[in-house]
Parts: C-alpha cells; structure tokens; sequence
C-alpha cells in the first residue's frame, strides 16, 4: 500500500529524515512513536506530499508521489489525513465540512453526499451535531467530525498526526475509540500518537523513530516490554 | 461687538433639494469607486500573497506608490495630467470614480492581503488533504473566512471613500461638497450651507456603519 525508500528530508541546513525505508501493507495499522523532533510528523507530511521530500521515493497505492504526472489530489484522496489541530472549516456545519470533498472532489450530488455525511456521522457518534458548528463542538467531537471528513473520500490508507495530542484527557477516550473501530475494520492506518493503549490494543507494528531514522520496529508487545535500543527505554520510561 | 450674524434655519432647508443633486452624485461616485476600488482590491491583494516575487512587487509599487501620496495629487494627475499624455480629455465623473477606485483599492488590496494571511495554515492543509486543488481551497475554505474578518474594516474603508469624493471639487465634478460651494457663491450663507453639507455627510456614514454593524452580527455564527 505504502512504499517509502531512502526518504531524506531538509528544511534548510536542517536534516530532518536521513534515509527511511518502510513499507506498509493493507489492513496493518502502523503506530509511530518517538521524541519530538525526531521527524514522525514530517515522515507522515511526506505520504501525501503536504510536505515535499528532499530525495527518495514515496509509492502510495502503486502511485509515485513525488513524481511530476502524478496528480497529487488523487493521491490524497487515496491517503486522508487527520490533523493534531482538527482544522475543521469553522464556516461550515460538521456535515458541510464532511459532504465538501465528496461533492468538490468526488463529484458527487449533493443528495448523495448529505446521505453518505450522515451515515458517517453516524459512524463516529455524531449525527444528532450535523447541523452544528465546529465552535459549538468539543475537541473529541470535533476530530470525530474530522476523520469523518477524510473518510468520506473513501480513502485506502489514513495518516493521524498525533490526533489526540491537543485534547483534554477525558475526551482522548472517545477518539481513540472510533480509531480503534477502524482498525478492527480493517483500514490501512499510519498512526503518530504517543499513546500506548491504543498501539497494544490495535496496532500491528510500532515504529520508534529518533534523529531522523528508524531506530527499532516490531510488535507493540516486543517494543513495549523488551526495547532492544537504549534510546527506545530511555524514550519508554519518560512515557510511561 | 455685533458682527451682524444671524442663523437662518430657512436657509437650510432652501438648500436641500440643490443640495441633494450634488449628494446623488456622490453617492453615484461612492458605489462605482469602490466597486473599482474592490475589483482592484481583490486582484492586488491576491497578487501580494503571490509565492513569485516579481509578482508580490508588482503589486507592492502600486500599492504603496498610491498610499504615498495624496488623494488631491491623485485625483489632479489623472484629470490635467493623464489628458496630456493620452491626447485626450477625460471627463471629470470617469476622473473622479477612477481616483476613488484607484485609490482606495491600494488599501483594500491590504485589507485582502491582512485578512488572507489571518486564517491558519491548517486551513489550507486541511483543504488540500481533501483533495481540493489549490484554487478551490481559496475558493471554497479560505475566501469565505478571509471576507468575513474583512467586513469591518472594508466599511471603515468605505466610509473613508465616501468622504474622500469631496476633494473632486478640484476637478469641478458637481458632487455634494461642490454643490455646497456654488449654493454659497450665490447666497454668501456659508455657515447654515456648509452646516447643512457636514449633516448630509453625517447620515450617509452614519447609516453605512449600521449597516455593516447589522451585516456583522448577521454573520457571526
């Protein structure tokens, strides 16, 4: 599904990734973790090209990203992403934010797409809010609208940039909760989150990143109880 | 000391209906001015954000050369000046409403400019993970949001406008200041005319502020 090869990325003199290869099939849900600044957000940003990579190649789908006749918005299409901040349209209802890509993007009636909202609305536990404004929602409800919005396109894979970093404890719950259906369902997820429940819980593999490299990776059990790195415990004992 | 002044109300109310030829005509100035003013406003301000450089200055020499000089300058240029250099006369009304528009579409292009670098970066990137290209993120995400932190101080500019078409009595366009002028080069009444002028300009600035302050709450959500 995802196919990263010698990924490099600088911001100016910054070398944020230095070389990651990673691949990632259908169905799998991929937890990445690491300190801040080791490039997890910037690995993820590299999938859908919101951020482009210094060299090496990104196939999403049997798609190269990076390369010049690929259309980008196709591509992203294929690969939704939820944000840390929601960066839900505050002009438009919760529905309005989920119908807009499937009427602007997918071309959809409008009927259709109000229909194919509520459904997912319903989905995430929020059809009675439909009609409500992204500032009348909390900020559990609000990144529930959100993954809803990414999944009205019908994406192939989803990528979370640390979804429930910006919300109260008690509603990281109710988040994690509708992430966790999805996996169970079967979507194709790349997580970078900091919390170990749900990497035990759902995830296939755990990715602990630093420096801009793969340091270690393997089944949430193996990473979370036996780190072989030193900086994976070092990283584990300051979490946990 | 008597200095033989004496406040006619009568003199006022004789003046309302000449004068209110002359506030016809600049209300007539105000809409197509900014109208000009907007269209230019958009364009400019969508230019200055531009990621090309030569682009953003271009943009940059028109609105700051217009923002570094006078209106009353502005205005003469364009009506003795232009006609010169083109070989033919403009008329004083396409002079004036093409001064108003000019001019104050150099402080709306800032007031788009300001108003599209509020809204977050997130709102983009939110946009283009859609799928939406980058022009219907403008169009249909970001636009919406910049217009409505817009509004109050696109009325200030209008209100600003408005009053500014009383210095085309230079070019002899006979809005209402002008009008004002030629009621007292025949009557020598210049405290009730000019009076009664200020109070014109009064209710039309006021009534575009509530206006716009009704427009406001409107579309608070």
């Amino acid at each position: 599904m995802i196919e990263i090869r010698n990924l490099h990325k600088n911001f100016g003199d910054l070398h944020v990734l230095k070389g990651i290869d990673l691949s990632i099939t259908q169905g799998e849900v991929t937890v990445i973790m690491g300190p801040s600044g080791s490039g997890k957000s910037t690995l993820l940003r590299c999938i859908n090209r919101l951020e482009e990579c210094t060299s090496g190649t990104v196939i999403v789908d049997g798609y190269d990203v990076m390369a010049k006749d690929t259309d980008i918005n196709f591509i992203r299409t294929e690969a939704g992403m939820v944000f840390q901040q929601f960066n839900l349209f505050p002009h438009m209802t919760a529905l309005g934010n989920v119908t807009l890509g499937p009427v602007k993007v997918r071309k959809m009636k409008k009927a259709d797409a109000e229909e194919l909202g509520i459904e997912l609305l319903s989905k995430v536990g929020l059809k009675d809010k439909a009609r409500v404004y992204p500032d009348r929602l909390s900020g559990g409800q609000k990144q529930r609208v959100a993954i809803a919005r990414s999944l009205a396109l019908k994406p192939k894979v989803l990528l979370f940039d640390e979804p429930t970093s910006a919300l109260d404890p008690e509603l990281v719950g109710e988040v994690l909760e509708v992430m966790k259906q999805l996996g169970r369902e079967g979507m194709t997820m790349v997580v970078v989150t900091h919390e170990m429940g749900f990497a035990r819980e759902v995830a296939d593999r755990v990715i602990f990143m630093d420096e801009g490299v793969i340091i270690e990776e393997g089944e949430p059990e193996n990473i979370f109880t036996s780190p072989r790195h030193e900086r994976t415990k070092s990283f584990l004992s300051k979490v946990i | 000391m008597n200095s033989g002044f004496e406040f006619k109300v009568s003199v006022m109310w004789e003046s309302v209906p000449v004068l209110l030829t002359g506030l016809k005509l600049t209300i007539i100035i105000t809409i197509f001015g900014l109208l000009l003013g907007f269209l230019l406003g958009i364009v400019f301000g969508m230019l200055k954000i531009s990621r090309n450089v030569l682009v953003r200055k271009f943009a940059g020499i028109y609105i700051e050369s217009i923002r570094g000089t006078p209106l009353m300058v502005q205005v003469m240029f364009i009506y003795f000046g232009l006609p010169l250099a083109l070989g033919m006369r403009v008329p004083p009304m396409v002079a004036g409403v093409t001064a108003i528009g000019i001019n104050s579409g150099a402080y709306i292009a800032e007031l788009v400019r300001g108003a599209f670098q509020s809204i977050e970066r997130g709102q983009v990137e939110a946009g283009r993970s859609i799928g939406l290209t980058h022009i219907q993120t403008l169009y249909y995400v970001i636009w919406p949001q910049a217009f409505r932190r817009m509004i109050p101080p696109l009325g200030n500019q209008f209100i600003i406008s408005l009053k500014d078409t009383s210095l085309l009595v230079v070019v002899g366009v006979g809005e209402l200041t002008r009008t004002g002028q030629e009621i007292i080069a025949a009557n020598f009444r210049a405290f009730e005319v000019w009076l009664t002028v200020a109070i014109m300009y009064f209710v039309m600035t006021m009534s575009i502020a509530r206006v716009l302050t009704y427009i406001e709450r409107k579309m608070e959500i």
